[in-house]
């Protein structure tokens, strides 16, 4: 738990004792090593993939793992959890954590069957609406940290309970089922598009995922607000010291996570048609496993969305395999359990930069 | 005490892959010694040190403690055999109270197994009073100043029956008065026929302490001498194997124009934060190209100055007029200051300067990263460029840009933090204690790197309580006390002897 003495660390390299650093390899073969631990989930992602080759049932000759149906049926799966672990992963980088997510997609599935159905409203100012909701309450709790310093954990436990009830008060408690029309009490067909596929094989869900994914991992590549996440992470007091505006990079993290968890719940109301308050149930914790897995760390300051994609694909693709062998669902739960925890023990063996 | 030192290490040699951190060195502790080790960073005192007190358990070479051959496990076994350590950060829990830390892991226990609280506190007084220090053994450890931990270690020490004391560092983050009494309780501990490894970079406190001071470089003993015959400057030509005479510069350019100008300030803090002393009254002013030295005993609110002039220290109302160039300046916040020239070179490098866990590029650019994007997108040849540029500048010895600072020495780390905040183009520098814990070549470095930015134009304001460095750095010396300032000792005039009249509060009237 304590982390390494500074006194240790501080001293030049030669006089240090091994004992307290991990063990220091010659240049090359550490980058190699360094790039395997960055990658661990990349890594893992395509192990799990030929494992759930080999193990996959044959129907006709044809492996039904890789067959194109079951495949974008994967990652239409993930795409939910994926979307809002995007958003934790900025969350997670900042030193933060995020419990409303799963709740306010939730809110945002009711806001969008509710706005549609019962308001008569357009799908295009349903969906701003509700992204709208989203990150306002994201940026909300975001603010309750930065100006009360209260600690993130805190602030979201309330949130998730705040996002809950008011999406059951706003929805009467009950589910609110879509019909497609154009009548009242119906929703414009054009929603049901999420559920849809473009040309029959890329579910719209599974591109918004992946968009999405690729989209925040050019942001944390290469703009100044990913250093400021970062450096928020890794020392705030530092940061602060430095200029960096830690308040607003703080409450534009916490929006973000709160746009994109209700785009999620969109995306949820438009596969199920329906939008229950008690959607997205428990779903922040597979996002945060999923963020854990991609080698993001829970102290803040080091990890990446490539690994987060991978951490949620990684998910789908075990969850598939072992649907597909008639695993019971209890099982997975605990599989799933073992991989977080070999996910997070790889990260304690990864040497440090030198 | 017999004739057989207390420890004598001899042969002593440990490579880490090529490099000797060290070879063949011989040390001896005798009973009642007080043995000072000096070097450079990287000279290899800490390994000798990690060697003594059981961290590192594989080397060259034997140890002897009280004339027998031992080897041991780890720090417990060295610990049995009496030899503690008390490290310059302390090893405390700031939750637990002082008895509570005194008996960590050993607490004496009743006939029903639980702990025994009642005679733990009653021992940890009895140590304490050893010691010299009166403190309530129920206060928690995180409510004591940092020379009250000390004692709290050095009492764990004397509970552990310990004959020899290593302590590193111990009067780095220590105020004058605080040294005083450490130094009363070295003397304490020498009559009770304790051995104490003494590391530190003063040289002053090295004059007063040491009975016998050996010099480490390059990983082997570079001289043992008697601090009561040898030379400063013997020392330290042993220390870094060249003449320094060139340490402390002279000859400067005149002071420009009035940069910063404060008169008045005083901050009424909206919750009073113990242990701080906001701004309760402080004079002064900067010219362009001049230093002025901040002097003042620990809490006389020199660190709160800087802050609340860098807009990063406590809120609170706020009295007084501060100007730069003339123009009222109200920093809300770091980032207003650094916009207004103002950059701020902390004293806590690990806890506020550094990232230490990032990459030294990462922290390099992160005050100035704005000149370096476009639409927000950060330019990495910019970044590369500027990064190497401003390394080469400051001569500072990395690998390469993408190691992570903690890696590198002390010296290095304190000349990233100043690379960072020379990024943002500053006109004025706020430096709290930018020497501490680095060695002496470094801070060499850094001296002349301040003298020549002073030189271009740059204002700076340095805290510093080490009185030689203000002395030989300064153009004016300005003291405060309780939050006031009560002297501005222009160099002529500026000695140890009035400094420190003036920061008692001596001559308060005087000054006024």
């Amino acid at each position: 738990m304590n982390p390494p003495s500074p006194t240790v660390v501080a001293e030049a390299p030669p006089e240090t004792p091994p004992r307290r650093r991990p063990i220091r390899l010659p240049r090359d073969r550490h980058a190699i090593v360094d790039s395997f631990f960055r990658f661990q989930s990349l890594f893992g992602l395509v192990a799990v993939f030929v494992i759930a080759i080999a193990v996959s049932p044959v129907r006709n000759g044809e492996n039904v793992f890789l067959s194109s149906g079951n495949l974008a049926n994967i990652v239409r799966a993930v795409s939910e959890i994926g979307i809002i672990a995007v958003g934790m992963t900025f969350v997670i980088l900042i030193g933060g954590i995020d419990l409303s997510v799963g709740a306010v997609l939730g809110l945002a599935a009711v806001g969008s069957a509710t706005l549609m159905v019962d308001s008569g409203m357009g799908v295009l100012p349903t969906v701003l609406i509700v992204l709208f909701i989203g990150a306002a309450f994201g940026a909300t709790q975001g603010a309750i940290v930065a100006r009360l310093g209260i600690q993130s954990f805190i602030v979201t436990l309330a949130g998730l309970q705040a996002a809950r009830g008011i999406a059951r008060m706003w929805s009467g408690g009950l589910g609110i089922p879509i019909a497609y029309g154009d009548g009242p009490q119906e929703a414009p067909e054009s929603f049901s598009v999420l559920s849809g596929s473009i040309n029959g094989i890329l579910p719209v869900p599974a591109l918004l995922f992946l968009a999405i994914g690729v989209g925040a991992l050019l942001v944390l590549r290469s703009t100044a607000f990913a250093r400021h996440v970062y450096a928020i992470g890794g020392n705030e007091k530092a940061a602060r010291l430095s200029g960096v505006p830690v308040r607003r990079v703080r409450v534009t993290v916490f929006a973000i996570a709160g746009l994109l968890a209700a785009l999620a719940g969109i995306i949820h109301a438009g596969q199920l048609n329906q939008g229950s308050p008690n959607d997205g149930a428990g779903y922040e914790l597979d996002a945060i496993a999923a963020v854990v897995i991609g080698g993001t760390s829970l102290a803040g300051g080091s990890g990446s969305m490539g690994g987060t994609i991978a951490g949620a694909l990684l998910l789908g693709i075990l969850n598939n395999i072992l649907a597909l062998n008639n695993i019971d669902a209890n099982v997975q739960l605990v599989v799933k359990g073992l991989v977080i925890v070999a996910a997070a023990a790889l990260q304690k063996l990864r040497p440090r930069i030198a | 005490m017999t004739d057989s030192p207390l420890v004598r290490m001899t042969g002593i040699g440990k490579r880490f892959g090529g490099v000797h951190a060290c070879r063949d060195i011989d040390l001896t502790v005798r009973a009642g010694e007080v043995h000072a080790l000096l070097g450079e960073n990287g000279a290899g005192k800490s390994t000798l040190i990690n060697i003594l007190s059981g961290v590192i358990t594989e080397y060259d070479g034997a140890i002897e403690v009280s004339g027998r051959p031992v080897s041991f496990g780890g720090p417990a076994g060295a610990q049995r055999a009496g030899i503690a350590t008390i490290h310059q950060e302390l090893d405390l829990v700031a939750g637990l109270s002082i008895a509570e830390n005194m008996f960590l892991g050993r607490e004496p226990r009743t006939r029903v197994g639980t702990v025994d609280i009642r005679r733990m506190r009653r021992q940890a007084t009895d140590h304490l009073r050893t010691l010299g220090a009166d403190l309530d053994p129920r206060r928690l450890v995180g409510s004591l100043r940092v020379g009250e931990q000390q004692l709290v270690e050095i009492g764990r020490a004397l509970s552990l029956d310990a004959r020899v004391l290593i302590m590193d560092e111990p009067t780095a983050a220590l105020a004058d008065a605080e040294v005083e009494r450490l130094f009363a309780t070295i003397a304490e501990l020498r009559r009770a026929g304790v051995g104490i490894v003494y590391i530190s970079h003063r040289m002053a406190e090295i004059e007063v302490v040491a009975d016998r001071v050996t010099v480490l470089r390059n990983g082997g003993v570079a001289g043992s001498v008697d601090p009561k015959t040898a030379s400063r400057d013997d020392i330290i030509q042993l220390m870094v194997g060249r003449s320094v005479d060139a340490l402390f510069g002279e000859g400067r350019n005149e002071p420009g124009d009035v940069l910063l100008d404060v008169r008045g300030l005083a901050v009424t803090p909206r919750r009073p934060t113990p242990g701080r002393t906001e701004p309760a009254g402080v004079d002064l002013s900067v010219r362009a190209g001049e230093i002025v030295g901040l002097a003042g005993l620990m809490g006389a609110g020199r660190t709160e100055l800087l802050e609340t002039l860098f807009g990063a220290g406590g809120s609170g109302r706020r009295a007084g007029q501060v100007t730069i160039d003339g123009r009222p300046y109200r920093p809300h916040g770091p980032r207003t200051a650094l916009a207004r020239g103002v950059a701020f070179v902390p004293e806590d490098r690990r806890g506020a300067g550094l990232m230490l866990e990032h990459s030294v590029t990462d922290n390099v650019v992160l005050s100035a990263l704005s000149s370096m994007t476009t639409l927000g997108l950060v330019r990495r040849q910019a970044v590369r460029r500027t990064v190497a540029g401003e390394l080469r500048a400051l001569a500072v010895k990395a690998a390469s840009p993408a190691v992570a600072t903690a890696t590198l020495s002390g010296g290095n780390q304190q000349k990233v933090v100043f690379a960072k905040q020379l990024l943002t183009r500053p006109r004025l520098l706020l430096l709290d204690e930018p020497t501490r814990g680095v060695d002496i070549g470094a801070k060499a470095e850094i001296y002349r790197l301040l003298h020549q930015l002073a030189d271009n134009g740059i204002a700076i304001l340095l805290a510093s309580s080490e009185l030689p460095e203000l002395l030989s750095l300064c153009d004016r010396v300005v003291v405060l006390h309780r939050g006031r300032t009560v002297a501005a000792l222009p160099r002529a005039s500026a000695t140890q002897q009035a400094i420190l009249a003036a920061a008692n509060g001596d001559d308060a009237k005087e000054a006024r």
